[in-house]
């Protein structure tokens, strides 16, 4: 086979050497199931079997097994000059055992031919030398049970990682997204709340006005509770021997004046007033207290 | 990049697609986080001003506060009201000769009542007997 330079996909069709078949009459009904015991039949017949890739169809009543080393394959395939990712779909000259009832020339030196149902490479000077050797149309055959070049050759990553790591991806994918969405459905409820409490309050909208009408009822809260507060304080400081004399509110500002029955009473009240942090004056009985609200 | 390439590199560019796929996908996650959290702030800033407007106008702007101030002029004897003027939102009062007990009652019912109390003016007229005047608005 002369070198040769590919501009577009091909397909391989496998002489015997390239490959050993074994016929097993098996009672599995699907190829995945015959797969499966591949490695073990051929074991008396190939070395490391490691190297070795199967491929199994069901011929007529058997169970057609091949093992094929597809670095081998690949090595001579290179040395033609064809590049593996050229190569789509690889065949088994066996399954060509219909077709090469009658010998097909090879090269100069053999010939393919099907010998008892097994397709064989028979050198040419073995062959009487009158034989006619029809050419093999190819376009003509339909070949089935193809085997895929390998992803495990062409690809950096094989078929099996490639499903393994794009199925875990996926779901992670996907459960980021289900995350996501459902983090963004937690806020929907205060969301359509804050949307409520709008349409009752249309004038809150904009926030100018909602922090001015704020800020004036919270002046108006601070204010009033601090008076009432200071109310209540100044009512404490009285006792049986004080007497309220006067209590003034205005504006910002507490004023009152508590007269008391003797000075450590007024003393007491000083104290006391301070310790509410009142502005205290004492003055002999009278003591006059003040806090700016 | 012909059909060949594509096919060559499936199973990387299946992988690649997955991995984008896995990477958008976190990034939308944490676009959510970040949307979330900016806007429960946000949400709850305004529903807190909101509702904190509601309850404080409902406290000190309630219309119906008038009928709670008129309890201030029944609550003492007539006698005792030099004079009680409520005027729109606005009321300015004055009581005189107030017993110490009478004195605390008009007090605590009026540091009771959700009112601004603009002014306030208690002096002790004789032994015992308060005079008091106010000006409250709502």
């Amino acid at each position: 086979m002369e070198p040769m330079t590919l501009e577009h996909s091909v397909e391989i069709i496998l002489t015997p050497q390239f490959y050993t078949l074994i016929r097993e009459v098996l009672d599995v009904k699907f190829s995945y199931q015959a797969k499966q015991i591949s490695a073990s039949l051929f074991d008396d017949y190939i070395g490391n079997s490691t190297d070795y890739q199967y491929h199994v169809y069901k011929c007529n009543e058997e169970w057609c097994f091949f093992a094929y080393n597809i670095k081998e394959i690949d090595y001579f395939l290179e040395s033609k000059g064809i590049e593996k990712h050229r190569v789509s779909k690889i065949y088994f000259a066996q399954q060509l055992d219909d077709v090469l009832k009658e010998p097909i020339q090879l090269s100069s030196k053999n010939i393919l031919q099907s010998i008892e149902g097994t397709v064989t490479i028979i050198p040419i000077r073995l062959m009487e030398s009158n034989i006619y050797y029809k050419p093999l149309n190819l376009s003509e055959l339909k070949l089935n049970s193809g085997v895929t070049m390998g992803a495990s050759l062409n690809s950096f990553i094989s078929l099996k990682e490639t499903i393994m790591l794009s199925s875990i991806f996926f779901i992670f994918g996907i459960v980021f997204i289900t995350e996501g969405n459902r983090i963004k459905s937690s806020i929907e409820s205060e969301d359509k709340q804050l949307t409520e409490l709008f349409n009752e309050n249309n004038s809150y909208i904009d926030s100018t006005v909602r922090r001015t009408v704020l800020n004036k009822y919270k002046k108006i809260e601070n204010t009033e509770r601090m008076k009432r507060q200071s109310m209540k304080e100044v009512s404490k400081l009285l006792s049986s021997k004080s007497q309220l004399m006067t209590l003034t509110i205005q504006k910002n500002k507490i004023l009152a004046t508590i007269k008391t029955s003797n000075v450590n009473i007024s003393k007491q009240v000083d104290r006391n007033a301070k310790a509410k942090k009142f502005k205290s004056i004492n003055n002999g009985l009278n003591v006059k207290v003040e806090k700016q609200l | 990049m012909n059909l060949m390439t594509l096919q060559r590199y499936k199973n990387e560019i299946i992988l690649l697609i997955s991995v984008l796929f896995a990477l958008f996908s976190f990034i939308y996650k944490l676009s959510a986080n970040t949307y979330v959290k900016e806007n429960q702030s946000r949400i709850h800033q305004q529903t807190n001003e909101i509702t904190n407007i509601i309850s404080l106008k409902k406290q000190w702007g309630n219309k119906k506060i008038v009928n709670k101030v008129k309890i201030l002029k029944t609550i003492v004897p007539a006698s005792k009201i030099k004079s009680f003027q409520k005027k729109s939102k606005k009321l300015v009062a004055s009581y005189t000769g107030l017993s110490a007990n009478e004195l605390n009652k008009l007090n605590n019912k009026l540091i009771n009542i959700p009112i601004q109390i603009v002014m306030l003016n208690i002096v002790q007229s004789t032994k015992n007997q308060y005079s008091m005047e106010f000006t409250c608005k709502w």
